[in-house]
């Protein structure tokens, strides 16, 4: 097992050196001027070289690259350029934020998106199936800005359960459960969706494998069949989906943190962008290049789990 | 037995915790938010973005003020200065400190010092945005603790102007910008009715009442500027009630919808943001005036305004915005006339139309406008090609002089001059050493400019500005097009605690007198 881990890790590192790379030169590539956004528009030529100098922009770019890879493998990624504060610290203020709305989303996405997709295999063509499909693909291909507006108009406007505003502090258990209800039902909605619609098709095909059919020839009740049986074999493709999904939905969620006014990664690195903070965006994408990486590695890991033979390969 | 007392133990907690929390909820909160992302910066002389001038303008005091409400020069009163006296020639000038003025966080009693750092830090570029403002100035020096004497190497329009509770005229306190070096970018500390508590990024900055203000304690104990970049959310937020004060939307339909919500004001006031279409006028085809005027007898000013709505746009009355000292309110503007654009553009050898490049950025307040004007502009023949681009994107490379044609939209210091410099003096010329945001590259009416600027006589520096103002419009180095007002909501709950004409800042002055009910 941990061979299999390390082996993994060893096929990640140069993929990592190589996104940051081209973080590096892409951050850099795109036009716009950090200097501009901090000191405004009626800055004069001689304010923005002060400022770029000071932002240290003025240097070639090969030194900037070599000082951004020396800190990068020296664990250090900088300080932001417009707070002067560390990237590290930037980053653990918001991610619990991040980390529970994703797990969150992730839960509601597995609970109500498994059952949905036996119930829709097992009534193939049937009225449940149907309506299970028509109620995915509504998930699937509603913007989740629309979903999280219509949610706040329906529960924060009518019924005033939940707040506009979802940024509680980090020490009021209750006021932070309001908080993340509504956007973490927001993105669990297209989790649900996307389990429902791969737990469904793998279902099927599993259904039609031929020791399903030799399990009920013998007489094994219908719920066994599929719970114990069917349903083993259906979960890695399941796996695979809420694998990626994962990473996607760390990076996806900026959407739901903005219309919900939440902290998070997403909209660390869209406000970065924003405001050309070279070092920011540079830090969140070895943050995130990382995290995929991780998501992945689990992933790999959860199939060892389900189906041992994995491992042996 | 054990597990009871830990039981016992974690419900006192709990109820500690619930006692505590009594009296914060009993301050007096206010709610705000602000149509951004996030905070630019609070240290005053080093950001000119609109997210961050009106916190700022609740956190920090000048020599003197334009009291609370209005934005015009004849309304300026004491500040931190309670008295001043000026040369006979004007060029020098004393300003009298009141005592007992103290900063934010500990950071002890404003004296003269202070107030010779912060206008010399003002003065510099390498530490300030707002330099040029401060061009005239010879020498800045504390003659004592209490009195501060500048020294200017010509006359200026409106001294008092530059040293108002405005840009580079906000005093910092020395010991603060030393002590805190760059950490000064978000931990700005003042003299005004609020200070700097907490920030959060891409959340919020909080504010705590400065106790010791030099006016009173304020009757707000806290407040919460949140940035909530979409318009939806922060629209939901204010109609659920978690917001007390919100930055609007310049758009009639909005404007609507919320005089139609119950207990909600909006606020709408000065200065007027004037959006110009500017030409370079060195670049072919552009840099044939007839051509140059055939754009602007295409441009239908008020058609645009109909479509922006017209409680918050007024058609342009010149080149420098409406109501601003020195404004031509009568200027020889081209009128809208398509067959005359069509004719000057078969004078200019041109009868077959032109295609002209407009850099463009995506903000669709800005991008919609422009596409009226493209929609106009091909009445007459001539395509108007966008390239559109994210909004920090637009403003570094219209300033690469990239752009045939920039739409850009201001407001300033409501003086003339100021706009006058910054858009049509050649010294501002995109590309120079000296740039500001001279896009059209026009420099016929320098003369005009620099003389007002230094004028004596308001009469003759009125008619300086109104001949600038002629032979711009003349040589049409931009069209003009609409002018908008600030606009802001707030609940019933929040009193001001004065009359809203006009705020520099461009967001309501919260004050030590607004109260929240």
């Amino acid at each position: 097992m941990i061979g299999f881990v390390l082996k993994r890790l060893l096929v990640a590192l140069p993929t990592l050196l190589a996104v940051l790379t081209i973080v590096f030169l892409f951050v850099r590539v795109v036009p716009g001027d950090p200097a501009l956004v901090i000191l405004g528009d009626s800055a004069t030529q001689e304010a923005l070289a002060a400022m770029r100098q000071q932002l240290g922009l003025d240097k070639p770019i090969l030194v900037q690259y070599a000082e951004f890879m020396a800190m990068v493998l020296t664990g250090d990624l900088g300080r932001s350029m417009l707070t002067s504060r560390p990237i590290v610290a930037e980053v653990l203020d918001v991610l619990p934020y991040t980390i529970e709305l994703t797990i969150a989303a992730l839960v509601i996405g597995v609970v109500f998106g498994i059952p949905l997709g036996i119930l829709s295999a097992r009534n193939r063509n049937g009225w449940a199936d149907y309506a299970t499909r028509l109620l995915s693909l509504i998930g699937l291909s509603f913007p989740a800005f629309v979903s999280a507006v219509l949610l706040l108009l329906v529960f924060a406007i009518q019924l005033r359960w939940f707040p506009v505003i979802s940024s509680a502090a980090l020490d009021d258990p209750s006021a932070r459960l309001r908080s993340l209800a509504l956007p973490s039902f927001n993105l669990g909605l297209i989790m649900v969706a996307y389990v429902t619609r791969v737990t469904r098709s793998s279902m099927l095909g599993v259904l039609s494998e031929d020791y399903i059919r030799t399990a009920r020839a013998k007489g094994v009740p219908a719920r066994l069949v599929v719970w114990r049986h069917a349903l083993r074999n259906a979960l890695i493709p399941v796996v695979t989906v809420v694998g990626l999904y994962l990473g996607v939905l760390i990076g996806n969620s900026v959407l739901t943190e903005i219309v919900f006014n939440r902290p998070g990664l997403g909209k660390l690195i869209v406000g970065a962008l924003n405001q050309r903070d070279y070092t920011m965006l540079q830090g969140l994408m070895v943050i995130y290049a990382f995290i995929i990486v991780l998501c992945n590695l689990m992933t790999d890991l959860t199939y060892g789990l389900i189906d041992p033979r994995v491992k042996r390969t | 037995m054990r597990r009871f007392t830990i039981a016992a133990g974690a419900a006192a907690v709990a109820i500690a915790g619930l006692c505590a929390a009594t009296p914060v909820a009993a301050q007096k909160t206010l709610n705000v938010a602000m149509g951004a992302a996030d905070l630019g910066a609070l240290d005053p002389h080093r950001t000119a973005t609109t997210q961050d001038k009106a916190i700022i303008g609740w956190m920090f005091n000048g020599l003197v003020r334009i009291r609370p409400g209005s934005i015009s020069p004849a309304d300026i009163e004491p500040d931190i200065a309670e008295r001043w006296e000026s040369s006979p020639d004007q060029l020098t000038w004393k300003f009298f400190l009141r005592k007992g003025v103290r900063f934010h966080g500990g950071y002890g009693e404003l004296t003269s010092d202070d107030v010779v750092f912060s206008l010399k830090r003002a003065a510099d570029p390498k530490t300030s945005a707002f330099s040029s403002d401060f061009r005239a100035i010879s020498d800045i020096t504390a003659l004592d603790p209490y009195t501060v004497e500048i020294k200017f190497r010509e006359h200026i329009p409106s001294v008092l102007g530059i040293l108002t509770n405005y840009q580079g005229g906000y005093i910092v306190s020395r010991k603060a910008v030393e002590a805190l070096g760059d950490e000064f970018r978000s931990k700005a500390v003042g003299t005004g009715p609020f200070a700097y508590a907490d920030y959060q990024r891409n959340q919020a900055v909080t504010l705590a009442a400065h106790k010791e203000y030099f006016r009173g304690a304020p009757r707000i104990d806290r407040i919460v500027y949140r940035y909530i970049p979409s318009d939806a959310s922060r629209d939901l937020a204010f109609t659920s009630g978690e917001l007390d004060l919100m930055f609007g939307r310049a758009d009639q339909k909005w404007v609507e919808r919320m005089r139609q919500t119950p207990d909600t004001q909006v606020l709408i006031f000065g200065p007027g943001e004037l959006g110009a279409v500017h030409l370079n006028i060195t670049k072919k085809p552009l840099d044939d005036v007839r051509v140059r005027q055939a754009v602007a007898h295409a441009i239908n000013r008020a058609q645009i305004v109909k479509f922006r709505g017209e409680s918050v746009f007024q058609a342009a009355v010149s080149i420098v915005p409406e109501g601003y000292l020195g404004t031509d309110e009568k200027a020889p503007l081209q009128p809208y006339d398509v067959a005359k654009a069509k004719k000057l553009l078969a004078e200019a050898g041109y009868k077959d139309g032109i295609t002209l490049k407009a850099i463009q950025t995506s903000q669709p307040s800005m991008l919609s406008v422009m596409e009226v004007v493209q929609a106009q502009l091909k009445q007459a023949g001539i395509n108007l090609q966008f390239e559109v681009v994210d909004h920090p994107t637009f403003h570094a490379q219209i300033r690469k002089d990239l752009s045939d044609v920039v739409y850009y939209s201001a407001a300033r210091f409501p003086i003339a001059d100021q706009h006058l410099t910054q858009f049509y003096h050649s010294r501002s010329t995109v590309g120079t050493p000296t740039a500001v945001t001279n896009f059209s590259h026009c420099g016929m009416a320098d003369a005009e400019i620099d003389a007002a600027r230094v004028a004596t006589d308001p009469e003759k520096q009125k008619a300086l500005w109104k001949e600038a103002q002629r032979k711009l419009i003349e040589a049409v180095c931009s069209v003009p097009l609409a002018g908008n007002t600030q606009v802001w909501a707030k609940r019933g709950k929040l009193d001001l605690g004065y009359d809203l004409k006009g705020s520099l800042s461009l967001g309501p002055l919260i004050t030590e007198a607004s109260t929240l009910r």
